[in-house]
């Protein structure tokens, strides 16, 4: 019975009730309801549950193809973040990290843009609260643009949903072009959760602040999900090329100036989701499986380096590259975890990179588009260098530690472990990733050329890295902010905008005074004349102004 | 002596990744490696690639810091 319920949905049901149930048997509670939820992953294909309101036919649960690898992936990366999160009482984070995840499982099987949208709402509003769990004032902030960025993500895809539904009468989920209006809002909207070029300060803003846990909570699940909606609406599309080839590229800059090591990650995601947004802009079979295998095997080691990184932050107190180094010596199992999500992130073969990357690479290969295949490769070095060889030499290396820390508590080593073995483990066998991708593709990553080709590329860049570091080249890390595109929405909009406003307010106040003080003047003729002494006028304030305005627009609402 | 610990670890891993670029590259001279593009068939190609390209990242941004570069406090003040 709990199978045809929608994915997820167990999830966020289990969430609502971790309050009534005893901290001991809350986490097996959350990892009872991932394995319900899981269930619904042998249903095999087709629609399940349809909804008629309002005129309206929803479809809130269905399968195919593309869904379930994403399904398996989503139940997947929760389990790792229940096991790494065991060890902590915060009940408001458990709650959102369980309504989160299932919120974003609940998005994949949503079968029109209605669902997707509700769902999509879902994911921000719960996942704000993960951000929120940092638990400083700049997690604080951080949380509220995150959260208007996100809902405002939400809010494009409804009006894109209701634009085509009134053009077209229909609201299923499509392949839309971006010749229509509604594909264009639905197309930002979607790029926004995918962090596009200039819509992606949100993520490199938000996930590093969040606590210790909750960034592997939500490096796994936003992103992916707008990846998937992107695979299901717009594959084919050819911008999504260009703009996928930027993705990859330019964070690659900003992650080696970054000092805090978990917003190099945060960079580092940025630049994964573009080799997936190309595979989507190819839209061939091969370049969408290429797509799937990424965001699977890039969920996996993406989570475990954030999760190591969550381990030293707990255990060192910082991810500031200019603190650490050294750690090697008392994390010794993170050290050993971190470099294998590094050698799965730069691709090294016999890694889980390896063998999703190669797809999308041979896509562009065989269709001989040259240049976005060399702007990939360069970036492939790009990874390696903020991925591969920063996160972990400066962790764990670099310098020698004079304080000790402990070694990561064992439900953290217990969740790197797993991730860390399923890193390896779909390297070596890729034949069972490739058996769940959306289409039946002949493919070999182990030849003789491709592997020779991607270890020149990646041992001579690392020759090249020692050859910096010998020579001194290599820049030293250095507290500071690195400017992101949210730059615009914090410093350059309040730039411009705080002095107009208070310019505006001093107008509308003196305005006010003019016109309160010949009220005034009304008053106290018409008070004098009808003898009310008791009223009194104040010359009220640019706050009262607006409030007064607001109110009276909401009366006019109302009337009308 | 831990001073030395490190360091002997960078000087091992260095002869080590050394010896390995060697004999990938000596690799490329016992087969034809085929690539998607005729110019990458050249000997050592990616392994050149790969290596200007690092050099390439690092030093544009360590150069980009002059203009993205600000104080720790800068969103706060």
């Amino acid at each position: 019975m709990i199978s045809s319920f929608v994915p997820g949905l167990i999830m966020i049901i289990t969430s609502f009730l971790l309050p009534t149930i005893p901290q001991y048997f809350r986490h097996p509670a959350m990892l009872l309801s991932v394995g319900l939820s899981a269930l619904s992953l042998f249903n095999g294909y087709g629609t399940f549950l349809e909804w008629d309101i309002l005129g309206l036919n929803l479809i809130l649960y269905q399968s195919d193809s593309l869904t379930l690898p994403f399904a398996i992936i989503f139940h997947i990366a929760a389990i790792l973040v229940i096991i790494f999160s065991w060890h902590s009482k915060n009940l408001m984070e458990h709650m959102a990290t369980l309504a989160y995840a299932g919120s974003a499982i609940g998005a994949l099987h949503a079968g029109d843009f209605f669902s997707l949208f509700i769902w999509w709402e879902a994911t921000a509003l719960t996942s704000v609260f993960i951000v929120f769990a940092g638990n400083t004032n700049v997690a604080k902030d951080a949380a509220m643009r995150y959260l208007i960025i996100q809902v405002s993500s939400g809010v494009l895809l409804l009006i894109g949903a209701c634009l085509m539904l009134y053009q077209t009468g229909n609201h299923n989920l499509a392949v839309l072009d971006l010749k229509t209006n509604f594909g264009i809002f639905i197309f930002i909207a979607f790029g926004i959760k995918a962090a596009f070029p200039l819509l992606n300060g949100w993520l490199q803003d938000s996930y590093p602040e969040s606590s210790v846990t909750g960034t592997v909570a939500l490096s796994a699940f936003t992103t992916k999900l707008a990846i998937y909606a992107l695979a299901r609406t717009f594959p084919g599309t050819d911008s999504l090329i260009w703009i996928g080839a930027i993705m990859t590229a330019f964070p690659v800059f900003f992650a080696v100036i970054e000092n805090d090591l978990r917003r190099v990650l945060s960079f580092s995601l940025n630049n994964q989701l573009g080799f997936m947004v190309v595979g989507i802009g190819i839209g061939t079979e091969l370049s969408l499986n290429g797509t799937v295998a990424h965001a699977f095997v890039h969920i996996i080691y993406k989570a475990l380096l954030f999760m190591s990184m969550g381990a030293v932050l707990y255990r060192a107190g910082t991810t500031k590259a200019s603190e650490l180094g050294g750690l090697y010596k008392y994390m010794p199992f993170t050290t050993i975890f971190c470099i294998i999500g590094a050698m799965s992130i730069s691709a090294f073969p016999l890694f889980s990179g390896f063998v999703a990357k190669s797809l999308i690479m041979s896509s562009l290969g065989g269709m001989g588009m040259v240049l976005i295949y060399f702007i990939l490769f360069f970036a492939s070095a790009g990874v390696l260098e903020h991925s591969g060889i920063k996160i972990p030499y400066f962790a764990f290396f670099a310098h020698e530690r004079k304080n000790k820390v402990k070694e990561a508590p064992i439900n953290m080593l217990i969740a790197m472990g797993i991730a860390a073995f399923l890193c390896i483990a779909i390297g070596v066998f890729p034949k069972y990733l490739y058996q769940i991708l959306p289409y039946a593709v002949e493919y070999q990553p182990y030849t003789l050329d491709h592997v020779i080709s991607q270890l020149q590329l990646l041992v001579f860049a690392i020759i090249a890295f020692l050859f910096l570091v010998k020579f001194k080249l290599y820049p030293s890390e250095i507290r500071s902010t690195v400017l992101n595109s949210d730059w615009f929405y914090r410093k350059m909009l309040p730039g411009i905008g705080k002095p107009l406003f208070k310019k505006i307010g001093l107008l509308t106040d003196s305005l006010y005074k003019n016109l309160g003080l010949s009220f005034k003047q009304v008053l106290s003729k018409s008070y004098k004349f009808s003898n009310l002494s008791y009223i009194k006028v104040t010359t009220p304030s640019f706050a009262g102004t607006i409030l007064i305005s607001i109110l009276f627009i909401m009366l006019v609402i109302v009337l009308v | 002596m831990k001073k030395n610990d490190l360091k002997s670890m960078g000087k091992s891993f260095t002869k080590y990744i050394l010896i390995i670029g060697a004999l990938l590259i000596l690799l490329d001279f016992t087969f034809h490696r085929h690539e998607y593009f005729s110019f990458a068939e050249i000997y050592g190609f990616p392994a050149f690639f790969g290596f200007v390209s690092f050099v390439f990242i690092v030093m544009l941004g360590k150069w980009l810091r002059k203009f993205l570069m600000r104080k720790e406090d800068y969103y706060d003040q």
